[in-house]
């Protein structure tokens, strides 16, 4: 299970929304009380790309995607290996405040 | 709404060897020896990056005295790369209050002067935190936009390349523009990659700039219809369809309702083409066409000066340059010009009525819309 190891989103007391943990409250409806919900580290890619120069502090080429978990709750992350393409299902991974993004091992 | 714009001043856009106060009294000077020196009582100046890049503050004291305005009242808008159309709309609502009487919008940017890295990290400070601790740029989080919403309508990327085609070509007819050399397909598509797809004709380039209107109350060619500004989340991920922006849908709706028309009426629009792929967005978002059919208007030439909806006549920020907090007056002015027969070469076919300027804030988190018009006195 330590590979598998779930990925923890909140869910809006209010709007029942379901949406990725950050600083703020509900996007959706503003409410700042949700529940924590766990699902499988998995998502599937919208979007990939390479940036050619990334924020500093990060080397060339820098590789993100934004990826759509369950209910269609988005993330944006680092992709480690080569770039996936749109549809691809990818793991997903938290590394402290960010989260990394690998071909998923199916 | 009984406010109008009644001179336009734009200095040339690129790279230039003076400062961002010069830049400034530059433009406010041409756009004041357009009205014949009338009293101003308002000044309202837009700049994005002059604290955190240029280390000025105090923008408002700073041009007023440099111009001899030290008698009007001043505030200072931000709102990251659409500073100048929140500018335009906070002063047109101090002249509509009955407030003030005449007011100078001044708008400027001084980017060339630093390393493309303080540039690009003084750019992303308008996006969310968490985007850019994993490295995120503004043109990173664009390039996803871009490729979401190809991939979703099937188009190719050449459709890209025709957007910087058609700004390069018309940025060719105004002089104040930073590119006035045309490039083909081919040149855009062999540019060097910036965060594919977008490739570097694809992108708004660094530049210094100004640019200034005066408005007043009365009623002329380019009287105040109708302005409206939408939010949006600040992390891309909140938002639920990421290949249009709602900020610009929420501003287009207010505008057109305040004026009281629908976008039929509009002749011709200035759009925030800071990424090529966003022009095709902003077109859908304005109502234009639906979803994913902006393409076709630039690869059929329907955006072309005699088309069926003339497109950035200024050459937009691909043809004319983009510093940041000017681009959004410079949107606005060239509506002016238009509608007041004073754009010179780069005129339309026939002196339209109606323009629009559409204006985007950062990652599309804070966009403006403004209809200007003809109206009798």
């Amino acid at each position: 299970m330590k590979a598998d190891k779930l990925l923890q989103l909140q869910r809006c007391v209010s709007c029942q929304g379901l949406y990725l943990p950050g600083n703020g409250p509900c996007p959706r409806c503003g409410m700042r009380e949700a529940v924590p919900v766990e699902i499988p580290p998995l998502g599937t890619v919208l979007a990939a790309t390479e940036l050619m120069n990334p924020a500093s502090g990060w080397s060339s080429p820098h590789r993100l995607a934004l990826v759509e978990l369950t209910e269609s709750v988005r993330l944006l992350g680092i992709v480690d290996g080569p770039l996936p393409v749109i549809g691809d299902t990818v793991g997903v991974r938290r590394e402290g405040m960010l989260y990394r993004l690998s071909a998923s091992p199916t | 709404m009984n406010v109008q714009v009644s001179s336009v001043g734009v200095g040339r856009f690129g790279k230039r060897a003076e400062g961002w106060l010069e830049l400034a009294a530059e433009a406010a000077t041409l756009a004041l020896d357009g009205l014949g020196r009338k009293p101003i009582d308002l000044l309202v100046v837009g700049s994005m990056l002059t604290g955190a890049v240029n280390g000025l503050e105090s923008t408002v004291p700073r041009l007023a005295s440099r111009i001899g305005m030290e008698s009007a009242s001043g505030l200072r808008v931000e709102a990251a790369s659409a500073t100048g159309a929140a500018a335009f709309q906070a002063a047109v609502l101090a002249i509509e209050s009955g407030r003030h009487e005449r007011a100078l919008v001044v708008a400027a940017e001084k980017m060339t002067d630093h390393p493309t890295a303080d540039i690009a990290r003084a750019l992303a400070s308008s996006l969310h935190p968490s985007e850019v601790a994993i490295g995120a740029t503004m043109p990173g989080l664009a390039a996803l936009v871009s490729q979401r919403y190809s991939g979703r309508y099937g188009l190719p990327t050449s459709v890209y390349d025709a957007v910087s085609v058609h700004m390069r070509r018309r940025a060719a007819q105004n002089p104040n523009a930073q590119f006035r050399t045309p490039v083909t397909p081919e040149e855009v598509a062999a540019s060097r990659p910036v965060a594919m797809p977008l490739r570097l004709l694809h992108c708004g380039a660094i530049s210094d700039g100004a640019v200034a209107v005066v408005i007043e109350k009365g009623a002329g060619p380019a009287s105040v219809l109708g302005f409206g500004q939408g939010l949006d989340t600040m992390r891309i991920i909140d938002r639920v369809d990421s290949t249009s922006f709602a900020a610009t849908r929420i501003a287009a709706k207010r505008a057109y309702e305040m004026a009281c028309i629908t976008r039929k009426e509009i002749e011709f629009v200035e759009l925030h083409d800071a990424f090529a792929p966003f022009a095709l967005i902003d077109l859908e978002d304005l109502g234009f066409c639906g979803p994913g059919e902006a393409g076709s208007w630039f690869t059929e030439g329907w955006v072309a000066p005699d088309g069926r909806l003339p497109v950035n006549p200024s050459g937009g920020i691909l043809g004319r340059g983009h510093p940041v907090g000017a681009s959004g007056l410079a949107e606005i002015a060239e509506v002016a010009c238009q509608l007041r027969g004073e754009a010179g070469d780069r005129a339309l076919p026939r002196l339209p009525r109606v323009g629009l300027a559409q204006s985007i804030g950062g990652l599309a988190s804070h966009n403006f819309v403004t209809i200007l018009g003809r109206e009798a006195a």
